[in-house]
C-alpha cells in the first residue's frame, strides 16, 4: 500500500500523485485538507474503477482509502441519468465565460439563458458541460439559468465546473448545480473530446 | 417539456430592450417568470421573450402597465392583444 501526505498541494496536485500511485500500487491511502480535494479523488478514483472510503480525520483533514478492483463504483451518471442514447458522448459545450459571445455583456448574458434553455430541448444532449473562468457564475448562487442546468443534469449531463475558478470568485460555497471539478479532468475531457460546442 | 407547454402565456416585445425592462421590473415584484428565445411555434424572429404561468396575468398586466411595451401576449392556443 502506498502512502501520500497531499495535505496544502493544489489541486490538481493531489489527483495527480493518486493517479501516479495507482499506477504501481493496488491500494492507495492519500490525504488531503480540503473537500474538494476529496471529491477530486474520490472522482479519480471512480473513473479507474477503484472502491473509495473517505474518513474524517481529528485534525479536519480526510483520508481517502483507494483500491483498485473489478467491480468499481458505479459512474455518477449512471446513477440518476437517462439512457445513454440520449447523450453524444464526446460531446462537450464549454462554458468559458457568463455571457455569449463578445460586444454588449448585457446581451451576451440574454444570449447565453437563451442557448441553455434551448440546449435544454435538443437532441441529443452533451455529454457533458464545462465551466470555467467566469463561466463557473453560472452555476452558482444567483445565476439565471440554474433551473436550466439542473434539468440539463437530471437528463444525465454531467456538469463540471472548476475549483479554482470558484475559489478566484469566492463561490466556492455557492456552488448549485454541478460537481466541483479540476484542471486535470478538465484537460484530459478537452483532449479527448470528440466535439466541442464553445458559445 | 415542450417550448410550447400548454400551461404557459407568453409576453412579447419588441425589443429585447424591452423584454430587459420588464424583467427588472418583474423581479422586483417578485413575479416568478423566465426570460427564455421566443418559441418558434409564436415567431420565427430572433428574440426574447417572458414565459409566465397564466394565474399570474393580472399581476404581470399591472406591474408592467404603463411601464413597458409590451409587443402581444400569446396564451395557451390563443393570441391576444395587449392593452
Amino acid at each position: 500500500m502506498k502512502q501520500i501526505d497531499a495535505r496544502g498541494l493544489a489541486c490538481p496536485q493531489p489527483v495527480i500523485l493518486a493517479k501516479k500511485a495507482l499506477e504501481t500500487d493496488p491500494v492507495v491511502e492519500i490525504t488531503v485538507d480540503n473537500r474538494t480535494a476529496v471529491e477530486n479523488v474520490t472522482r479519480l478514483a471512480q473513473s479507474q474503477k477503484c472502491s473509495v472510503n473517505v474518513a474524517e480525520r481529528n485534525d479536519g483533514a480526510f483520508t481517502l482509502r483507494i483500491e483498485k478492483n473489478s467491480g468499481g463504483e458505479k459512474r455518477a451518471e449512471s446513477l440518476d441519468g437517462p439512457a445513454v442514447s440520449t447523450l453524444y458522448k464526446g460531446l462537450i459545450v464549454v462554458l468559458s465565460e457568463d455571457r455569449m459571445g463578445r460586444g454588449s455583456d448585457e446581451l451576451g448574458r440574454v444570449l447565453i439563458r437563451s442557448f441553455l434553455h434551448t440546449l435544454t430541448e435538443t437532441v441529443p444532449l452533451p455529454e457533458k458541460i464545462i465551466c470555467y473562468n467566469t463561466g463557473v457564475k453560472l452555476a452558482a448562487e444567483e445565476s439565471d439559468v440554474l433551473d436550466d442546468l439542473g434539468d440539463l443534469q437530471k437528463k444525465g449531463v454531467d456538469v463540471l465546473v472548476c475549483g479554482t475558478c470558484l475559489n478566484y470568485f469566492g463561490l466556492s460555497d455557492k456552488l448549485k448545480v454541478g460537481k466541483v471539478s479540476n484542471m486535470y479532468d478538465i484537460a484530459t475531457l478537452l483532449v479527448n473530446a470528440s466535439r466541442m460546442v464553445c458559445p | 417539456m415542450s417550448l410550447m407547454a400548454r400551461d404557459y402565456s407568453f409576453l412579447l416585445f419588441k425589443s429585447v430592450s424591452h423584454a430587459l425592462s420588464a424583467e427588472i421590473i418583474l423581479k422586483r415584484h417578485e413575479i416568478p417568470f423566465k426570460l427564455i428565445p421566443v418559441p418558434k411555434q409564436i415567431s420565427s424572429d430572433c428574440g426574447v421573450c417572458i414565459r409566465f404561468s397564466p394565474v399570474d396575468n393580472e399581476r404581470i398586466t399591472g406591474a408592467l402597465s404603463c411601464a413597458v411595451d409590451i409587443d402581444r401576449v400569446v396564451s395557451a392556443g390563443c393570441d391576444t392583444i395587449f392593452s
